[in-house]
């Protein structure tokens, strides 16, 4: 059978923004989809988003409203979301309410008062809510299975696309006869996580298309709801993707040590304990991007950007002017109930708006704290997906992250992460002749060469400034208490020739 | 508290339709009744017969405050009205061009009664969203414009 025997699915918006990437690009026209959750998990806001993303006075919807909330107090409150707009009614959306039937008559009343309905509209979308209210009622003629059937048989028979609304718990949904009629089934679900509450949706069965697998968070806003795939609305979209262009940090000594710079597309993590100067390298990484042309992203966590701006001021780094001028946005994330999809679906869409090559997040410990608690067991894979998500369409990712200081040993970040990086500079203090003073080392660059070299560094009012050449003479530097060494040839070791992989 | 003058005036636009429309049409029920029946079934298929009694009972109870002459009305299981006077008073068209009509008349201040609980609930755009199967547009129009003309 050739391509041009196969039927073509329309695919309809669902009027939720990320939704349409979860289920694949849209859902398939004349579909019969469930959605189920627990009560207040937002099924009914779903559905009238997809109704007024799709109604037409042509081909209207029917919103068939059977036993629960009452008409009247729904749309009172569904007509809060700024999707909702009541010109539709009853041109293009008419509400219908079947609660009489249901009580004084059978489902077999209830499905031929449907078919009447939708023979005189000719819907175009048609929606039972709550369909799981109607099984409840005792001595029904026709049990629910059998209903669903036919109903099913009927709305596919006259081109409308069909949601029916349960209310369904979690053990419900195995080995239920109802679900293998449909041909979608959205689960939504919420939990709630010491202090917060966890949104998270599953499209766990949608015939005919590809949906993305697994869970993803979800918010209700003013907007609705706003659904965050785990893939960022990124699949197939290598727009950008990276070059072996250098980046350097506008520190001649520091990038000469890095070889020339990162590579555009690494994630970088730069390490260090309180104080070391971990903000000031990542505030320079950006300036010296936008000095040439290369748009910023700062994400704060734990400073506002006001105060992160004026602290860049005060070392001679302008993020005003850039910021004004739609070349720089610091974005200020720290709520305390975020998933790591919602904090990423802001950081991309300022990526898009202003065409941002370098990221900054600073930092990891506060991007964590900002999470629900419920996402941060998944902190690691999130930031994994994110990293790779973003690297993949050609931004720089620079992300500061605090360890604590240890005189045995010299760990790199505490979240295991480092083999989400492509390049590690570590800052530490150490102790040298009766000061704690500063150094810096390179300590991993995936892409290419890097100086092993040791260097003493401060931080001026120009930024971080590295002092000297490589330090010779003092063992054990790494370590923090260094013991000096007779050794005074301080020399810098020559950096391998361009090309040369790394040995680390 | 009494109806809202803007209600009154929107009902008594509504009443003052079907008072024309009535003329053409046997039997000639009174215009309450007519207005009263179709608020009734266009709203019987969304909230349901008995969203519509429970709404409706409640506008009674608050229009008779006002209106002594409702005193015998009375909402029957289904949602109908019944024991309106034998003869509601003749609605005055110049009167009523003049924006004036009498405060007491009961019909007026039972529509305006289920109007004023529907927009108290739904909001005014949502209300006259899905009144709109039941009455022609320029019934709406001229509400808005009179409206406009208060401002």
């Amino acid at each position: 059978m050739s391509t041009r025997d196969k039927v073509a699915i329309h695919q309809l918006p669902t009027g939720v923004p990320g939704l349409d990437e979860i289920v694949g690009g849209g859902l398939p026209e004349y579909s019969f989809n469930i959605i189920a959750g627990e009560p207040g998990s937002g099924k009914t806001t779903l559905a009238h988003q997809f109704v007024f993303a799709n109604a037409t006075p042509e081909r209207p919807a029917l919103y068939f409203t059977v036993l629960g909330e009452s008409s009247i107090k729904m749309l009172r409150y569904q007509q809060q979301y700024t999707f909702f707009d009541p010109a539709k009614l009853p041109g293009s959306i008419r509400f219908i309410n079947l609660s009489q039937v249901v009580l004084e008559n059978d489902l077999g009343a209830v499905l031929e008062q449907i078919t009447k309905e939708v023979e005189k509209a000719n819907p175009a979308v048609v929606v039972v809510d709550s369909f799981r209210t109607m099984v409840r009622k005792p001595q029904s003629d026709m049990d629910l299975q059998s209903f669903i059937q036919r109903l099913a048989l009927f709305l596919a028979s006259w081109q409308a696309t069909t949601f029916l609304i349960g209310e369904y718990a979690e053990d419900e949904l195995r080995d239920n006869p109802i679900f293998t009629v449909a041909d979608g089934l959205i689960w939504l679900r919420q939990t709630a996580e010491r202090n917060s509450i966890v949104r998270k949706l599953q499209v766990i069965k949608l015939r005919g298309q590809n949906s993305v697998p697994g869970l993803h968070t979800f918010r209700i806003t003013n907007a609705g709801v706003q659904a965050f795939s785990r893939t960022f609305g990124l699949i197939g979209h290598l727009k950008n993707p990276p070059t072996h262009r250098r980046l350097t940090f506008g520190i001649p000594d520091l990038d000469k040590m890095l070889g020339g710079g990162v590579r555009e597309g690494d994630s970088v993590l730069v390490a260090g304990s309180s104080g070391t100067g971990k903000s000031v390298l990542a505030t320079q990484f950006i300036a010296e991007g936008i000095r040439h042309g290369e748009p910023g992203i700062i994400a704060v966590f734990e400073e506002r950007p006001q105060a992160y701006a004026e602290r860049a001021t005060s070392l001679g780094l302008d993020l005003e002017t850039p910021q004004k001028d739609g070349k720089l946005e610091i974005l200020y994330l720290r709520p305390l109930d975020l998933s790591v999809d919602e904090t990423m679906h802001s950081i991309l869409d300022a990526v898009q708006r202003i065409g941002a090559k370098r990221l900054v997040i600073d930092s990891l410990a506060g991007f964590e704290m900002a999470l629900s608690p419920g996402f941060r067991a998944d902190f690691r894979e999130s930031l994994y997906r994110m990293i790779f998500a973003l690297t993949g369409i050609g931004v720089t990712i620079l992300s500061t992250v605090e360890v604590d200081e240890s005189f045995t040993e010299f760990p790199f970040s505490t979240y295991s992460i480092s083999f989400l990086t492509d390049d590690i500079i570590r800052l530490r203090y150490v102790s040298i002749e009766g000061q704690l003073r500063k150094i810096m080392v390179v300590i991993k660059m995936r892409g290419g060469n890097h100086a092993k070299d040791i260097r003493e560094y401060e931080i001026t009012s120009k930024g971080v400034v590295i002092l000297g050449n490589r330090l010779t003479n003092y063992q054990g530097l790494i370590s923090g208490i260094p013991v000096r060494t007779d050794r005074l040839d301080a020399m810098e070791e020559p950096l391998p020739k361009p090309g040369t992989k790394s040995k680390s | 508290m009494t109806a809202t003058p803007e209600m009154r005036d929107f009902a008594h636009r509504l009443l003052t339709y079907e008072a024309d429309a009535g003329k053409a049409s046997e039997p000639m029920d009174s215009p309450t009744l007519r207005v009263y029946e179709k608020m009734r079934q266009s709203l019987n298929e969304f909230v349901g017969v008995a969203g519509f009694l429970s709404l409706a009972t409640r506008a009674l109870a608050l229009a008779k405050r006002e209106a002594p002459s409702l005193g015998t009305a009375r909402i029957t299981a289904d949602g109908t009205l019944q024991g309106l006077g034998e003869r509601e008073p003749q609605l005055d068209i110049d009167r009523e061009r003049a924006g004036e009509y009498p405060s007491s008349e009961g019909g007026i201040i039972l529509i305006a009664r289920i109007l004023g609980l529907l927009r108290l609930f739904l909001g005014e755009a949502l209300t006259f969203s899905l009144l709109r199967n039941a009455w022609p547009g320029e019934v709406f129009d001229d509400q808005s414009s009179a409206n406009g003309r208060k401002a």
